[in-house]
C-alpha cells in the first residue's frame, strides 16, 4: 500500500517537473481553466440561490391575482368586481390593490409604489426600499418631491426606510397611503389596479380560477404556482446571455481537449519512448499522463469554484453587475443567502476535470505502447 | 521539498477552504434565516408578487403580471430591447385560458 | 550468462521493405565478462542488443537467461525483468532534457515505488562515485558531453542491475573521455557486473578490459571471438 502511494508520489514529481518545464504554456492554461470554471460556478451559484430565495420568499406571495384586461392591455378594475369575487364559493378572502409605476426624471429611475394593507404612516409619509434611499440619498425625515398626474407638484415626507434584509425584494418600493396614491395617479376611488384573493382549499385554487373566468371574461387569473415557475426558471440555461456564456465555455473547453488530444508533439513521443526505455511500462506512462491531466483540472476547479463563491457571496456577484444592471438606473443589493448544493459542486466537476483528464490520457495511448527498441535505433 | 508534496499540500488547502466554504454557507444560511422570515412577512403583508431584480420596464419589473404586449406578444423568442429580457424567460402560460 | 538459441528478426516482415536485420544466430554470453559486438553498421550489432536486453522479441528462436527463457514471456513480465536485470546505455545518452541531472538518475526507478529518501540517496551516491555530484541540479541539457556521459551510466546502474547494455557508447566522445569510458567499464566487472557492448570504434573492441569481441556482419555472426 505504501509501495503504491509512493508510486503516484514519484511519478507526480516528474509530471509536475514535466509540467513546469514548459511553464510559461502551462502556466497560461491553468489560468485560462481556472477562469473558465470561475465563471461557470459564479453562474451556477448565483443563479441556484437567487432561484431558491425566490421560492422561499415569495410563498408569502397571493394565492391568486386576478387582471383586467381591456385590447389586450392591463385595465384597472372597478370595485363591483371585488363583490362579485368576494361571493364566489371557496374564495376566503379578497381585496383590491393598489399599486403602480412612478417614473422619477431626475434619476430616471422607475420606481414602484404599493399601498399596504395597513399604511400606519398616514397621509403624506412614505417608506421607501433600500435602492431608492441610495439613489436619491433620502434618509428619514428627507422630502420627496413627485409630480402628480395632472402636473402639480406632491411632497411626500420619508418616514422609514425598509430594511437592507428585504431588499431582494423591495429595493425600488415606496410604501404610501391610499389617499396619497389616488391624489398622485388621479385614479378615481372606485378603482384598482388588480384583485388579490384567497381561496379555503388550496387544492382548489385551478377550480376558483376557472369560475372568476366565467364570473368576469374580461379578467385573467395568475396563480401563486404560476408566479413560483416564473422564477424557476430564471436565468436559465436558454436565456439569452446564459448561453453565450455556457457556449464560450464549453468552446473553450473544446478547444483545450482538441490541443490535448490532437496528438503529442515529437518532443513528447521521444521523451516516453526515452522512459519506456529506461523501464517505464505503459501503464506507468499512462497514469503520468493521468496525473498530468488531473494535476492542472484539480488545481484549476478548486481555485475556480473558492474564487466563484467569493465573487458570489462576498462581493454581491460584482463581475456580472453591468449585466444584471441592464438599463435601469436602481439595483438591488444582492447580497444573497449562500444556498448551494454539493450536487451542482460535483456535476460542475464532472463536466470539468474528467473530460480535460481523459483528453490528455486517451491521445497518448498509442505512445505510450511504443516498443522500447524503437528508441535505440533513433 | 519534493514537487508532489507541494502539490498534494496545495490541494489539501484547497479542499479545506472548498469545506469551509460550505460550512460557512450553512452557518450563514442559519444566520440569515430570520431576515428570510421578515421578507416573506413583508411580501405577504404587502401582497408582493415579484422580485426587484429589473427596474427597466414594467414587464422587466413584474414579469409574473406581465401583459401581453410586453414583446413576447408577436413571438416568445422576438427581440428583446431590454437586456434583462434576456436573462428572464416569459412567464408560462401567458394568455387566455 | 545469456543464451541465444537461433535468432532471427525481421523487421516489417511480409512487406516488401522487410528486412531482416539479426539472421541465425546462436551465441551464449558470459556472466561477469565484457563482451563486445563489434561489426559495421547495418550488422545487426544494435538489433542483437535490443534482443538481449529484452527490449524487443525475436521473430525467430529462443533466449535464455541464466537457464530461464524470456522469449516467451508475457509483456509484464518481460518488463520487469528488463527492469531488474538490465541497465541501459544508449548511443545518444537520452537523457531526459528539463530535468537536472539527478532526477534523471532517479528516473528508472519511479514507478517501482521505492521510498523517496533511500532512492535519492542511492542516486547521490552514484553521482558521487563517478565524480559528478556538484552538477546534480544541473538540467541535463547543461551538462558537457563527458558529465551526461556519466550521468546516463549512473542512470543504468540505479536499480543495481547485473547486465550494463551499451550501444555505440563513444560514438560522440572524444578519445579521452572514450578511455575513461573503458576504465568505467572496467571497474563495472571488477564488481562483478556483465557488460555487453556493441561498437566499431577500436578504442572499445581493442581494449584491454575486453574479454571477448565478437563480429557480425549483415545479422550474422562472421567470428566468435572465442
Amino acid at each position: 500500500m505504501g509501495n503504491w502511494f509512493e508510486r503516484q508520489r514519484n511519478i507526480i514529481d516528474f509530471t509536475l517537473s514535466s509540467l513546469v518545464r514548459r511553464k510559461g504554456k502551462n502556466l497560461a492554461l491553468l489560468l485560462v481553466y481556472t477562469l473558465l470554471v470561475f465563471l461557470l460556478a459564479s453562474v451556477m451559484f448565483f443563479t441556484h440561490a437567487l432561484r431558491k430565495e425566490a421560492s422561499l420568499v415569495l410563498q408569502g406571495a397571493p394565492e391568486m391575482v386576478v387582471q383586467r384586461m381591456a385590447a389586450g392591455r392591463h385595465e384597472l378594475v372597478p370595485r363591483r368586481y371585488l363583490g362579485m369575487i368576494k361571493g364566489i364559493k371557496g374564495v376566503s378572502g379578497a381585496r383590491g390593490r393598489l399599486w403602480g409605476y412612478y417614473f422619477d426624471p431626475v434619476m430616471s429611475a422607475n420606481y414602484t409604489m404599493v399601498v399596504p394593507e395597513d399604511h400606519p404612516l398616514g397621509a403624506g409619509s412614505i417608506s421607501i426600499g433600500q435602492g431608492i434611499s441610495r439613489s436619491r440619498l433620502a434618509r428619514v425625515g428627507d422630502f420627496i418631491p413627485f409630480r402628480r398626474y395632472d402636473g402639480t407638484p406632491m411632497v411626500l415626507t420619508v418616514r422609514e426606510v425598509l430594511t437592507t434584509g428585504s431588499e431582494l425584494v423591495s429595493s425600488d418600493l415606496i410604501l404610501v397611503s391610499e389617499g396619497d396614491f389616488r391624489k398622485l395617479f388621479g385614479m378615481a376611488p372606485d378603482l384598482y389596479t388588480d384583485i388579490v384573493l384567497s381561496v379555503r382549499n388550496a387544492k382548489e385554487v385551478a377550480t376558483a380560477a376557472q369560475k372568476v373566468q366565467k364570473l368576469l371574461p374580461d379578467t385573467r387569473p395568475i396563480m401563486k404556482s404560476e408566479i413560483l415557475r416564473t422564477y424557476d426558471t430564471i436565468f436559465d440555461w436558454r436565456s439569452g446571455i446564459i448561453v453565450v456564456i455556457l457556449s464560450s465555455a464549453v468552446l473553450a473547453f473544446i478547444i483545450f481537449a482538441w490541443d490535448k488530444a490532437s496528438g503529442l508533439s515529437a518532443e513528447e513521443r521521444k521523451e516516453i519512448g526515452i522512459l519506456k526505455a529506461i523501464g517505464w511500462e505503459t501503464s506507468d506512462v499512462l497514469l503520468m499522463k493521468f496525473w498530468e491531466g488531473a494535476a492542472v483540472s484539480l488545481s484549476s476547479f478548486l481555485a475556480g469554484v473558492l474564487f466563484a463563491y467569493i465573487h458570489v457571496f462576498f462581493t454581491p456577484v460584482m463581475l456580472f453587475e453591468p449585466v444584471l444592471k441592464g438599463w435601469s438606473t436602481l439595483y438591488p443589493s444582492f447580497k444573497l443567502v449562500p444556498f448551494i448544493s454539493p450536487y451542482q459542486v460535483a456535476m460542475l466537476f464532472f463536466l470539468t476535470v474528467v473530460p480535460y483528464t481523459v483528453a490528455t490520457i486517451v491521445p497518448s495511448w498509442r505512445a505510450a505502447t511504443i516498443d522500447p527498441d524503437s528508441v535505440m535505433r533513433s | 521539498m519534493r514537487k508532489s508534496t507541494l502539490f498534494f499540500m496545495s490541494i489539501a488547502v484547497q479542499s479545506v477552504l472548498l469545506l469551509g466554504a460550505f460550512t460557512h454557507a450553512a452557518y450563514q444560511r442559519g444566520r440569515d434565516a430570520s431576515i428570510l422570515g421578515e421578507t416573506v412577512a413583508l411580501v405577504k403583508r404587502l401582497d408582493l408578487t415579484d422580485l426587484c431584480l429589473f427596474t427597466e420596464a414594467r414587464y422587466t419589473r413584474h414579469p409574473t403580471q406581465a401583459d401581453l404586449h410586453s414583446p413576447f406578444q408577436d413571438h416568445p423568442m422576438s427581440l428583446e430591447h431590454f437586456p434583462s429580457g434576456s436573462l428572464l424567460a416569459p412567464r408560462k402560460g401567458i394568455g387566455y385560458r | 550468462m545469456i543464451e541465444l538459441r537461433d535468432i532471427r528478426k525481421v523487421f516489417n516482415e511480409g512487406k516488401p521493405h522487410a528486412l531482416t536485420a539479426v539472421d541465425g544466430v546462436s551465441l551464449i554470453l558470459d556472466a561477469r565478462a565484457v563482451t563486445v559486438l563489434q561489426g559495421p553498421s547495418g550488422s545487426g550489432k544494435t538489433t542483437l542488443l535490443s534482443l538481449v536486453g529484452c527490449m524487443a522479441r525475436p521473430t525467430e528462436g529462443r533466449i535464455m537467461l541464466e537457464d530461464r527463457e524470456i522469449t516467451s514471456l508475457p509483456e509484464r513480465f518481460l518488463t520487469d525483468v528488463r527492469r531488474r536485470t538490465f541497465g541501459f546505455i544508449f548511443q545518444q545518452f537520452n537523457l531526459v532534457k528539463g530535468i537536472s541531472a539527478l532526477e534523471n538518475v532517479m528516473l528508472p526507478a519511479y514507478p517501482l515505488g521505492e521510498r523517496h529518501a533511500s532512492l535519492k540517496k542511492r542516486a547521490r551516491g552514484l553521482l558521487d562515485l563517478f565524480g559528478i555530484l556538484p552538477r546534480e541540479s544541473s538540467r541535463a541539457e547543461w551538462l558537457s558531453g563527458g558529465e551526461a556521459q556519466r550521468t546516463a551510466i549512473c542512470r543504468a546502474l540505479i536499480n543495481d542491475p547485473k547486465i550494463i547494455i551499451a550501444d555505440e557508447p563513444t560514438a560522440h566522445l572524444d578519445t579521452k573521455l572514450s578511455r575513461e569510458f573503458m576504465d568505467i567499464v572496467g571497474r563495472l566487472k571488477a564488481e562483478q557486473k556483465t557488460v555487453i557492448i556493441a561498437s566499431h570504434d577500436p578504442l572499445v573492441y581493442g581494449s584491454s578490459v575486453v574479454d571477448r569481441v565478437i563480429t557480425m556482419r549483415d545479422g550474422k555472426i562472421e567470428a566468435a571471438g572465442r
